[in-house]
């Protein structure tokens, strides 16, 4: 449904369908032209339902209202063979992502410290998008471009525009327009209504994709912002049982790297900060059966854990008895660092960290401090795993 | 029945030898100058070396018992619970003897050393502790058995000897521990248990009151990870740069050696109602700890029950000879490891 209130809106509207049923893709100069005048296009182009090519601090992106199913079965014919890769959502502020998607305390640090920036921000989407933007299990990549004219197009437009990369399936990546053309077919090329030429850009890497649907980052695609980069806000416990559910989470979330790797947990923290707690957690989530207490006099106690698909041992390690961290090697610690195991070390300040920068080893570090008698404050850093 | 037994389990190696019941020799390396390659200090480093420990207190046991190898009949050995790489020292050492002397070999859980420890006698056959109160000791079944030290804290109830059930356990940190911790935060230095006894006789156990762990909660484990974090944010209020006097120092130390012992008496307490034992054992380290003692002495004293701890501090703390006396028991019962071959440490043992 249509609804016009004048006819000087009538008129534009006509002008759009001629413009956008033409077959002459139209393409503005952004060094030639006035930023107005390209906003005012460019806004009525996307209010139409067209594909717009766009600049961003990365490559060229490829434009559409994610509200208008047209719009977005017409970006997906241009992109084809696409197998149900969900598109990204360029949004202008904080504000519009939170019409969108659920930010979380981890997507909000995303924001707060690298938006706008080359980051695509993994969230749980609300559904407000039509089919084909957010992805099988509902969740919603958001970018915020660091390219001011393109945010500004997004302010005004009053929704996000997809933020997929202006190349067609299995071409290069478009850093120039031309880039873009050369391998289209003339029916591709029709797709396409308006471009944004800013020139040649610089050849910087595509965004990284960081899902914050989980308790910490995960990297789904690396680019130039790497994981020691990306800080995780703390979490805060408020009993010995919630640092417990959150170890269970936790170890959850790592399973999927123990088929290659041993995934070493160093707990840093003072006494009473819950570290033997944490490790109960992380038993649990193993389904380990035994009592975890205390491994202070024993320096190591070890227990063997079967899941579906996967089994190893539970080395849980305290050094705070130790004299000096070689002891780690006289207790066994080489043996011990094999795939499918798990090692928790507390006290792990006391141990150099590069001792296990050694290859098939996940490290996680784990700080646990206190804010209160019962309140604990959690925050966790890993390291990409080296592979052999 | 001569014995040769060998303890790894943790920091210390230790070999004694018995005759029966009877320990003729009870050699710890920690307290025992044999460490010639190291010129009598030994590095703390080496504490836990069990491997270069191992051949020179075997040595010096069977010297001290005026013993020889080829006249052991028999070769025991802590299998568990402990720390693995110990474990196998001790294991792989008795393999070795037992196979080159073709004697039989008993596997002894830890736990049932330190109960076993209160049956021990000397080379006189007297008994170490008043087990001479309970005869014949058939008569006194069920026994409870509350065994405390660095590494454990745990309720067990001993049908006979020889059938033991595992009744309440420390959920985090064992009563040892506690000390030890406590006794670091007091900047007293590790390990700092014997020195929170000693500054606690000075002190007012009733200047703080910390909490008593699972005061409220039913049945018989233990907690200390609580008191402990009391004890911390206690220092944090009355000492907030960390500065304490002396005066501050003993009364903490003896404030949580309250809490600590009564927890102890509490939940044994509970397990007395419920089990109506004849006699009260205690067993490890902490069976050391005189005030402890006292309190656990006063609580079998109001039930009527008798209460026996192995009056010597080398039998409560971690020793072969517990592992020999359980050996003798075991011995009795034909309980030899059947295949030597296979016989492995298991660390995470359990009575």
């Amino acid at each position: 449904m249509i609804s016009l209130t004048d006819d000087q809106d009538f008129f534009t509207f006509k002008l759009n369908l001629y413009l956008i049923k033409s077959d002459t893709m139209e393409i503005l100069d952004l060094k030639k032209l006035k930023n107005p005048d390209v906003l005012d296009r460019a806004l009525e182009v996307l209010k139409a339902g067209g594909l717009v090519v766009y600049p961003t601090e990365t490559m060229y992106g490829l434009g559409a209202d994610v509200t208008n199913q047209d719009a977005i079965d017409k970006l997906l014919q241009y992109k084809a063979r696409r197998e149900g890769k969900p598109l990204s959502a360029s949004v202008a502020s904080l504000e519009m992502a939170k019409k969108y998607a659920n930010i979380n305390q981890l997507a909000l640090n995303l924001f707060k410290n690298f938006l706008p920036g080359p980051i695509t921000v993994v969230c749980y989407g609300l559904h407000k998008v039509v089919s084909g933007v957010e992805s099988e299990q509902g969740t919603l990549g958001l970018r915020l471009p660091d390219y001011p004219l393109v945010t500004k197009i997004i302010q005004f437009f009053g929704k996000p525009i997809t933020a997929t990369s202006a190349n067609a399936a299995n071409q290069k990546r478009p850093y120039k327009i031309t880039d873009i053309f050369e391998p289209l077919s003339k029916k591709q090329k029709k797709l396409i209504d308006l471009v944004l030429d800013a020139g040649e850009l610089p050849h910087r890497e595509p965004s990284t994709i960081v899902d914050t649907t989980m308790d910490d980052y995960q990297i789904l695609r690396q680019g130039e912002i790497g994981q020691d980069q990306l800080q995780s806000p703390a979490i805060q416990t408020q009993s010995d049982q919630d640092t417990i559910n959150y170890g269970q989470k936790l170890i959850n979330k790592y399973l999927s790297d123990l088929k290659e790797n041993c995934l070493i947990f160093a707990l840093v923290g003072d006494l009473g900060t819950g570290k033997t707690q944490l490790t109960k957690g992380i038993a649990r989530g193993l389904k380990i059966k035994e009592l975890i207490v205390s491994p202070t006099f024993n320096l190591v106690r070890e227990y063997d854990y079967q899941l579906d698909n996967q089994k190893g041992r539970l080395y849980h390690i305290d050094t705070w008895r130790m004299f000096d961290p070689d002891e780690l090697e006289q207790i066994g610690l080489p043996k011990m660092i094999k795939p499918g195991n798990v090692i928790i070390i507390e006290w792990a300040d006391k141990v150099e960290n590069n001792k296990f920068q050694i290859p098939n080893v996940k490290l996680v570090e784990i700080k646990l401090e206190h804010i209160s008698q019962n309140e604990r404050q959690i925050s966790l850093s890993s390291l990409p795993s080296l592979s052999s | 029945m001569l014995i040769l037994a060998i303890d790894t389990s943790c920091d210390d190696t230790s070999v004694a030898i018995a005759q029966d019941d009877a320990l003729l020799a009870n050699i710890v390396s920690s307290q025992v100058e044999l460490h010639k390659k190291w010129g009598g200090v030994v590095p703390s480093i080496a504490k836990r070396a069990h491997e270069e420990m191992i051949d020179d207190v075997v040595k010096e046991a069977l010297t001290r018992a005026r013993i020889k190898l080829e006249q052991i009949d028999v070769f025991a050995v802590t299998i568990g619970p402990g720390l693995a790489i110990a474990l196998e020292v001790g294991v792989r050492t008795i393999k070795e003897l037992a196979k080159t002397y073709y004697k039989p070999v008993i596997a002894v859980d830890h736990m049932e050393g330190h109960l076993m420890a209160n049956l021990a006698r000397n080379s006189l056959r007297n008994f170490y502790s008043p087990l001479a109160l309970l005869s014949p000791l058939s008569h006194y079944f069920p026994l409870l058995g509350l065994l405390i030290s660095g590494g454990h804290t745990e309720l067990i109830l001993i049908n006979k000897i020889g059938d033991y059930q595992k009744i309440g356990q420390t959920l985090d940190d064992a009563i040892g521990e506690a000390y030890d911790k406590v006794a670091k935060m007091l900047n007293l230095g590790y390990p700092g248990g014997p020195i929170i006894e000693e500054l606690a006789k000075l002190g007012n156990r009733f200047a703080h009151n910390l909490p008593i762990p699972m005061e409220k909660v039913a049945g018989l484990d233990f907690s200390y990870s609580g008191l402990k974090t009391s004890v911390l944010y206690l220092l944090k209020k009355i000492a907030p740069t960390g500065q304490l006097t002396k005066q501050q120092i003993i009364d903490i130390a003896a404030s949580f050696e309250k809490s600590a012992v009564e927890h102890l008496a509490q939940r044994t307490e509970r397990a007395i109602k419920k089990y109506q034992p004849k006699a009260l054992l205690i067993g490890g380290g902490v069976a050391s700890n005189q005030f402890t003692r006292t309190n656990l002495r006063r609580l079998a004293k109001k039930h009527q029950i008798h209460f026996i701890w192995p009056q010597n501090k080398r039998l409560c703390a971690d020793n072969a000879g517990m592992i020999a006396i359980a050996a003798f028991y075991k011995a009795k019962r034909k309980e030899f490891v059947k295949d030597i071959d296979s016989l492995d440490r298991q660390p995470i043992l359990s009575l």
